[in-house]
């Protein structure tokens, strides 16, 4: 059994972070000052995903938008398992841009933040956004 | 409109099989299912299957096996709730006058493809961003306890109920022993707050049903309705926590064309992937109130001996996952209850039963899909 597929093709790669074929990157995209993404023109609903074919809530056109780097905590966790070449513990966190969409990010430390934090995007790792709580 | 009946249900055990070919447990459960309904395979008119990791063209390869040559067959995916999708489709078919008999499978071999937790979709912003479902259902469980107040030993209290239940379920991946809350709240953190007992493992294992017309045997099960849903937005507008808002959708209309409250139903399965969701998802169906749902295990309103038994056979956290398969086993698992067949695990009231299958994962949406399907013995 410990034998069973060794030196055999597997049946799926989920990209390259776990050896397979690299994909195109979904990611949201952090410019230092903002995040980038595309609002409606109509309805002004935002969004972190740039090649939408209109907007989801309305159908009017969407436009290149910049949003704020900060916004509140949704909500967090740490995560425990190792996920594709991610060691643990990590922090993640749903975070409301003040003006934009909700976005997923990783902690700059592996703490459960509680709902509401306000953190602020400070940078990417490896492409994903990383955040890091703002104390008033 | 003629009336959907289920007929006949069929599964493979559940667990860790990777040196069993994946049409191999397909048909365990096909040939359980046909027997069941008591039908000749020659009967059978069409096929839809459910599968989610396939392989490309499982359908076909479980086909070969069958000598049912030539009839319409197709695969569904709809995530987790891939199996009851294509038994919806059948419901539909049937009711339609489509087709007599339809063979409905669900069937998943994930021990050749993961070890622990189904790595995430690399083409997806949140898969990509390393978020494993267990992370998503942890985002759940903290936005639900900071809003709701719910407790660790709360959530816990599901996992010990399944666990519970899956030691008389002969066929579930995970039997061993049933865990004491302390126990669970002490198992090896997943993601916070969610501890490893608090998750189903990733399984292997095939469901399968025969769903057909009335036919005049009091042994069938009437089905009340089938609805299934896909997801909708789910975004920084939204007041429910993730996946909450998909199986409302498709529990309204279920209860809305069954006619039926949700105090009439009897006994329940539901997808309880990680403890949060089995809570979740019973406010949704309108067991409980909103922020009420975390009362329900440690009450013992769902107990198997409780006025609500909810996963009387262990859930998806005893089954175990295996994601086209899980649906098929909730239906399974509900026939036997509804006719008076589920041996130790048998509930006392078993008039109407109710299965919700809810498969989610992608990033934005408040799931993939959900089912729910209300079925009842005849009277």
């Amino acid at each position: 059994m410990a034998e069973l597929g060794v030196g055999r093709p597997t049946k799926r790669r989920a990209g390259s972070a776990v050896g397979g074929l690299p994909v195109a990157d979904s990611r949201p995209v952090f410019a230092g000052d903002a995040v980038l993404g595309t609002r409606c023109s109509a309805c002004r609903y935002p969004s972190s995903q740039r090649d939408l074919p209109w907007c989801p809530a309305c159908y009017a056109p969407m436009v290149a938008e910049r949003f704020a780097t900060t916004g509140p905590v949704w909500s967090a966790t740490v995560v425990d398992i190792h996920v594709g070449t991610r060691k643990p513990p990590f922090g993640l966190a749903y975070v409301d841009l003040d003006d934009g969409p909700r976005v997923l990010v990783h902690l700059a430390e592996p703490a459960v933040l509680g709902l509401g934090s306000r953190v602020r995007i400070t940078g990417t790792d490896d492409g994903d956004l990383v955040a890091t709580e703002v104390r008033s | 409109m003629t009336e959907a009946m289920l007929w006949g249900v069929g599964t493979s055990a559940y667990g860790r099989f990777p040196e069993r070919r994946v049409e191999a447990l397909a048909w365990e459960a096909v040939a359980e299912a046909v027997r069941d309904a008591g039908i000749s395979p020659g009967e059978i008119d069409a096929i839809v299957v459910g599968s989610v990791f396939g392989p490309p063209g499982v359908a076909t390869r479980v086909q070969r096996g069958l000598g049912i040559p030539g009839v319409p067959m197709w695969t569904v995916e709809n995530a987790c709730a891939s199996g009851t999708s294509a038994y919806h489709e059948a419901v539909e078919a049937v009711r339609l006058g489509r087709f007599g008999c339809v063979l409905v499978l669900g069937v998943e071999q994930m021990s050749t493809l993961f070890s622990g937790a189904i790595v995430p979709e690399a083409t997806d912003p949140e898969g990509a961003s390393s978020l494993p479902l267990p992370g998503l259902y942890a985002l759940q469980a903290q936005r639900y306890a900071g809003e709701f107040g719910v407790t660790p030993e709360q959530l816990a209290a599901v996992a010990v109920k399944n666990k519970r239940n899956g030691l008389d379920n002969p066929r579930a991946q995970l039997r061993a022993s049933a865990p004491t809350v302390e126990e669970v709240l002490a198992s090896r953190m997943i993601a916070r707050p969610l501890t490893f007992l608090q998750c189903c493992p990733t399984s292997d294992g095939a469901g399968a049903a025969i769903v057909g017309g009335a036919r005049g045997k009091r042994r069938d099960l009437r089905i009340e309705t089938s609805a299934m849903v896909s997801g909708a937005l789910w975004d920084h507008r939204s007041e429910d926590v993730w996946g909450y808002a998909s199986v409302a959708r498709a529990a309204e209309r279920a209860f809305a064309q069954a006619g039926r409250t949700p105090a009439e139903i009897d006994v329940l399965e539901v997808h309880d992937a990680f403890t949060i969701g089995e809570i979740i998802t019973l406010e949704a169906l309108g067991l409980a109130s909103r922020g009420k749902g975390a009362e329900l295990a440690p009450s013992g309103h769902t107990a198997r001996d409780g006025a609500q038994p909810v996963n009387p056979s262990g859930g998806l956290l005893s089954r175990g996952h295996p994601l086209g398969a899980t649906g098929m086993a909730q239906l399974a698992e509900i026939t036997w209850q509804l006719r008076g067949e589920a041996g130790a695990r048998q509930v006392a009231r078993h008039r109407v039963g109710l299965v919700e299958t809810m498969g989610g994962g992608a990033a934005g949406m408040d799931g993939n899909a959900c089912v729910v399907t209300i079925l009842a013995r005849q009277t």
